[in-house]
């Protein structure tokens, strides 16, 4: 086994039996529960108008992916909040030296702490993802909508607990951490705020923003431009965290 | 200073030679003499927030061999263990395991050494055993070799009764024991320990003794104490820091306290 998957199981296995992790899965939940039902209420108010029109929305765009743009949205406070004790934690703790001396280098340290946090998320995607889906039962759904707006999620996790993992290397006070990852996140969704008010929505500003890459997903679109910016995004956060990681070493 | 407690270079030789039954069988165990060091520190330095906190350090360590760091606090002891145990890295110098450069093959080496700093690196959330799981395959062993490990460790270090207790809610005492149980599971070459009788009562003290007496008998020991009692009961040579120099080595004999106070006295006095 893999020492990056070892670590990721292990904090896995710390999570499971945290308080924390639970409690914000809670809230996450019951909040995108409320919102779904509030969701399904007005569609079934509004159905018998829409019944009448051929390119109406349904079912999928009214209820199912303002959902799950909710939980993209609480992504962006929920991760840092739970990534912000990966490494800040050890380090408060005094346990990171456990795993900088266990010979196994940086790189698999950071890529276990971030596995476990995106592997969180992932769970609470797919529990977001039942939501709408226990309406198969009784109505059609776009599917394929839905999973793409899944898989827009994912990477979008992907990219935050990436970002979070870092933060958490750059102190070792967790709510400070949280706070760095908090501020990364705001800065990249609002970043082309000033420019689209400007009307500029084809820039290198606006390539940067989350949004930008996000929506084509809840819109059903997969674009591989879209998947590379998350790519590149949690690839450049987890070698800045490995760099980091090896200048604790040095710095001491 | 009287010249005999200066600064000094580098072990003698004659220090670092084998010697057997000192008495009470605490003689280190004997080694071929062509056999490299286990460690050896060659002039390392070491600066912290721009403070020098060692200089040109030069150490060795055989197998069978239990070596104690004396000093004040901030002589430089825990440094010095840290960068033995490979989380620190020099500013200049090398640092040797089995004649491989900790630094550069850092990994391999790594593998090579137990480390207790000073305060147990310990996940409180945890159960003793599933804690001692987690670090026995961190450091390489597979499934089955982890179990034997861990249950060998628990053996070792009196941990039976506590196993399946969360390791938050442990006394100190176990918790150290815990931390030393996972410095040994891959039965490393170089066992570092900092303070490992720290905060312990008299008893749990004499028992973690004893418990690095043993590990001697396969491995060789590094542990820094301020208690120059402990030192005389466990060390079969005795390093004393001050100022994150090498000030002494030596058989930890009957003059040690004296010496000991006249180089705290002496750097005082310099500072």
């Amino acid at each position: 086994m893999s020492a990056a998957w070892l670590i990721a199981r292990h904090d896995l296995r710390r999570m499971a039996v945290s308080v924390w992790p639970w409690a914000l899965a809670a809230a996450t939940l019951a909040l995108l529960a409320y919102y779904f039902l509030l969701s399904l209420d007005g569609f079934l108010q509004l159905a018998p108008k829409l019944a009448g029109h051929a390119d109406a929305p349904g079912v999928t765009d009214l209820v199912a992916v303002p959902v799950l743009r909710t939980l993209a949205n609480l992504f962006l406070l929920l991760i840092p909040l739970l990534g912000m004790r990966a490494i800040a934690g050890e380090r408060r703790a005094h346990s990171l030296v456990l795993l900088l001396g266990a010979g196994i280098g940086d790189a698999p340290i950071v890529l276990g702490k971030w596995l476990a946090l995106w592997l969180y998320a992932l769970a609470l995607i797919a529990l977001a993802l039942a939501m709408p889906l226990s309406l198969a039962a009784g109505t059609t759904l776009d599917v394929g909508k839905l999973a793409a707006a899944g898989l827009g999620l994912a990477l979008q996790a992907g990219a935050l607990a990436a970002l979070a993992v870092y933060a958490s290397s750059l102190s070792d006070q967790p709510a400070f951490a949280a706070a760095i990852a908090v501020a990364l996140n705001l800065l990249l969704t609002v970043i082309d705020a000033g420019a689209r008010l400007q009307g500029v929505g084809n820039g290198l500003i606006n390539y940067l923003a989350l949004p930008t890459h996000l929506e084509p997903f809840f819109r059903g679109i997969v674009a591989s431009v879209d998947a590379l910016y998350f790519a590149l995004l949690a690839l450049l956060a987890l070698g800045l965290a490995t760099r980091r990681l090896g200048a604790l070493r040095s710095l001491g | 200073m009287p010249a005999a407690d200066r600064p000094v270079k580098a072990a003698s030789t004659g220090d670092l030679a084998p010697r057997r039954a000192r008495g009470n069988n605490r003689g280190p165990v004997t080694e071929p003499a062509a056999a490299p060091p286990l460690l050896q520190l060659h002039a390392v330095s070491r600066s912290l927030a721009g403070r020098a906190v060692l200089c040109e350090l030069a150490l060795e360590l055989r197998r069978g061999e239990v070596l104690g760091l004396l000093g004040v606090n901030g002589a430089g002891k825990s440094t010095t263990l840290r960068v033995i145990a490979g989380v620190l890295a020099p500013d200049s110098g090398s640092v040797r395991l089995d004649g491989t450069d900790l630094y550069d093959a850092p990994e391999r080496a790594r593998r090579g050494i137990g480390y207790l700093p000073e305060r147990a690196p310990l996940h409180a959330e945890l159960s003793v055993s599933e804690y001692l799981g987690f670090c026995a395959r961190l450091r390489g062993l597979d499934r089955a070799a982890a179990r034997t490990a861990v249950a060998r460790e628990i053996a070792r270090c009196d941990l039976g009764e506590v196993q399946r207790r969360l390791v938050g809610q442990l006394s100190k005492g176990f918790q150290q024991r815990v931390g030393l149980a996972q410095a040994l599971l891959h039965a490393p070459a170089l066992v570092v320990l900092d303070e490992p009788a720290s905060g312990l009562d008299p008893v749990q003290a004499v028992r973690m003794r004893e418990l690095v007496r043993g590990l001697r008998e396969q491995q060789g020991v590094i542990l820094s104490t301020h208690q120059l009692a402990e030192a005389q009961a466990a060390c079969d040579r005795v390093a004393i820091l001050h100022g994150g120099r090498l000030c002494h080595i030596g058989a930890p004999d009957a003059d040690l306290e004296a010496r000991f106070l006249r180089i705290a006295a002496g750097a005082a006095e310099a500072a």
